[in-house]
């Protein structure tokens, strides 16, 4: 197999399995399920063969889908290093969480559905990875928005999930308008919107770098990778089954937005990287201050996505897509595994997602809590896991470039090991607080197993010196560049100490104010102000809540006037109504009688002559 | 003695009249119809006048097509009549209006 084909079968192959569980077997769980999973060890094994058939050279491939006149718009794949490493990620977190699910939906009742959204999203996303122009990620970009909203409302017998995944893709329209808008812009700015075309007329003249054409695409970023100010529809989203919130919603199609900025990053001046540097940076703050006002071990685990995709854009911002690419991919490893890890819990637990009524799972899932340990101790940047080498970049080159992004990270780190220190805590050591959770039992292997690999990725997958040499190398530029930068050593070990300092301060005084295995939230005991302060997470909600019921809606009521009274009433029916009058009118002199007739003759005569003698 | 024109245009103006008047009041579609025959005949008398007049043959001419297309108009017209007196029963106009419907 050529890549080109490989490509096509990482593509087609979850799109066939989706089509013949949506045509076939929506009745037939397990034979959906079979054929889902099946798909998703043929990605994997297919991009494998995709990237060594690449043989470390960009494969790019063209077909003309769509003439219109002079212009086409043409499907293809850019298969580069970038592109090869997040297919590397995609292809194997997602094998993973489909195993996962496997056991954690063995009960649904709509387990085919399940499976088969699993698949399109899987479509999706692959081609979102692949795509070498804007209108094909676009087109992409809105199916995985879909299949987002689809996989949301999965438990669809509840109002939550409802209008959650309504709020999911809604929230995320208001960012694709900019994307769109953005497309077409580039379009008439380059007269392309294929990637490494436009790569190529800014590379040979960098004033065709344009700020608004950047500013627009960036808001279809803002929308899906749940930035401010349109990150209130990620916490809801974990209404979803949580494999859902692990492959989509922590892994891979947040991360997509990412992921886009760095296909894109050659189209990007300095001062739009200046605005997703500060954007990245406050949301990595403020998610995880929200964090603390969360009880729901979902809904932490959903602020703490949020936080570090804000470490990612604060990344790019800085002006180091390759480190963003790091922190994507370790951030991918141990957020699902932590997903994963929570997923086997509430299934241990009959579906109790509150962390005050867990309480001494260490003893009664030891594997799922070593596990979540990992990828605890991964996502605070514990020296050697995962996530320790990935924020230590990014820590360190924010104190080479923005020292005040350097202090905020640093805040955001010793948030995160507060925030994950309570829920470990709380959640894991003491004793059962509640009924569901003195009866917990390990999950079965099928569970275990996909926690188990990841766990290794985890502890692991931050060594980039054992990558392949296919995968990472954009990586690997930007983390040599940084070394070579004035001031790296001393700068170094200036973030070894404090990102060091920041996880074990925050781990060990969470465990001091919390207190192992407590049974109510200490802060809300003590401080409830600032504990509602925290929950109420800026009112955003409540924000946009009042703007769409008093601000909007009264706008929509005054359109729908005009709709009604102008439009529909004036100039619809209006001119229809003017038209019938005249009809009615001339229809009353045509009756029958021929001395009318002749008298309208005359009268018409009489008009002719009148006109003609220029009298009229 | 000779007549003068204005004579003659006085009475061609006159016989209009009467068959405008004819048209207009008459109920009787074939008394109608007599009425414009008369119209017809006063435009064909003003034309003769003022060919004489004139002392060309222009007007004379029309008088040839307009007498000809009457001869068939009227044998058209009457045979009409005929058809819808034998359907109707009656020819007056004011009971002839299906047109309407």
């Amino acid at each position: 197999m050529t890549a080109t084909q490989s490509l096509l079968a990482v593509l087609l192959t979850p799109l066939l399995s989706a089509a013949l569980i949506a045509f076939f077997f929506r009745r037939m769980g397990k034979v959906a399920s079979a054929i889902s999973v099946l798909a998703a060890a043929c990605i994997f094994v297919f991009s494998l063969f995709a990237i060594r058939e690449a043989r470390n050279e960009t494969v790019a491939f063209s077909w003309n889908w769509l003439h219109f006149g002079d212009y086409s718009v043409s499907i293809g794949f850019l298969f580069d290093g970038v592109a090869a490493t997040m297919l590397t990620m995609v292809g194997l977190v997602g094998f993973l969480i489909h195993v996962f699910s496997l056991g954690y939906m063995a009960n649904d009742q709509g387990r085919a559905r399940f499976f088969g959204g699993l698949s399109i999203f899987m479509f999706s996303m692959l081609g979102i990875v692949l795509a070498d122009n804007l209108i094909m990620i676009f087109i992409f970009w809105e199916l995985v928005g879909f299949s987002s909203y689809m996989l949301i409302g999965h438990y669809l017998d509840t109002d939550e999930a409802a209008a959650a995944s309504k709020k999911a893709f809604i929230v995320n329209r208001v960012g694709d308008l900019g994307f769109l808008i953005g497309i077409v812009y580039a379009y008439w700015h380059f007269g392309t919107t294929n990637l490494s075309e436009m790569h190529g007329i800014v590379a040979a003249n960098s004033q065709w770098v344009s700020g608004s054409i950047a500013a627009l695409l960036m808001c279809g970023f803002i929308g899906k990778s749940a930035q401010f100010p349109l990150h209130v529809w990620l916490p809801d989203a974990m209404a979803g089954p949580t494999p859902v919130s692990a492959l989509i919603h922590a892994a891979t199609m947040v991360a997509a937005g990412v992921y886009f900025l760095i296909r894109i990053d050659f189209l990007f001046p300095v001062e739009v990287l200046q605005l997703i540097a500060w954007l990245g940076t406050s949301v990595a703050v403020y998610a995880g201050f929200c964090a603390y006002g969360q009880n729901d071990i979902k809904k932490i685990l959903a602020y703490s996505t949020l936080s570090q995709l804000g470490y990612m854009s604060a990344a790019f911002g800085l002006g180091y897509p390759g480190i963003a690419l790091f922190h994507l991919i370790t951030h991918a490893f141990f957020k699902a595994l932590l997903f994963l890890a929570a997923g086997s819990v509430i299934h241990g637990c009959h579906h109790e997602q509150d962390i005050f009524k867990m309480g001494g799972l260490l003893k009664k899932m030891p594997i799922t809590a070593i596990t979540f340990l990992i990828g605890t101790l991964a996502l605070c940047g514990v020296y050697g896991f995962a996530g320790f080498y990935s924020k230590d970049a990014i820590l360190i080159a924010a104190g080479l470039g923005n020292t005040p992004v350097f202090v905020l990270l640093t805040l955001g780190a010793f948030l995160t090991a507060g925030y994950m220190g309570r829920l470990f805590w709380v959640a894991f050591l003491g004793q059962p607080k509640s009924d569901s959770a003195s009866h917990a039992h390990e999950s079965p292997l099928n569970i275990l197993v996909p926690l188990i690999v990841l766990a290794v990725l985890s502890l692991g997958g931050g060594w980039i010196g054992f990558w392949p040499e296919q995968l990472g190398a954009i990586i690997k530029d930007n983390l040599d560049h940084l070394h070579h930068m004035e001031g790296y050593a001393g700068m170094h070990k200036t973030v070894l100490v404090a990102g060091s300092t920041a996880w074990i301060v925050g781990l060990v005084l969470s465990l001091l104010f919390y207190g192992a295995g407590a049974k109510e939230d200490r802060l809300e005991q003590k401080a409830a102000p600032i504990y509602g302060f925290l929950k109420a997470r800026l009112w955003f909600d409540e924000i946009y809540g009042y703007y769409v019921a008093k601000i909007q809606q009264r706008l929509a009521i005054f359109l729908s006037f005009i709709d009604i009274f102008v439009i529909k009433g004036i100039f619809v029916r209006g001119s229809a109504g003017l038209v019938g009058l005249v009809g009615i009118c001339s229809r009353s002199l045509h009756d029958g009688n021929i001395h009318s007739y002749v008298y309208w003759f005359l009268a018409g005569l009489l008009a002719l002559w009148a006109a003609a003698s220029g009298i009229l | 003695m000779t007549v003068g024109l204005n004579a003659f245009i006085l009475v061609a103006a006159l016989l209009f009249a009467i068959g405008l008047f004819g048209v207009i009041l008459r109920k009787n579609t074939l008394v109608i119809y007599m009425s414009l025959e008369l119209m017809l005949n006063a435009v064909n008398l003003a034309l003769v006048a003022f060919s004489r007049y004139n002392g060309t043959m222009d007007g004379n001419l029309f008088v040839f097509f307009i007498i000809t297309v009457a001869a068939a108009e009227v044998a058209l017209g009457l045979a009409i009549i005929v058809a819808l007196f034998r359907l109707r029963q009656t020819v007056m106009v004011d009971q002839l209006t299906s047109l309407s419907r």
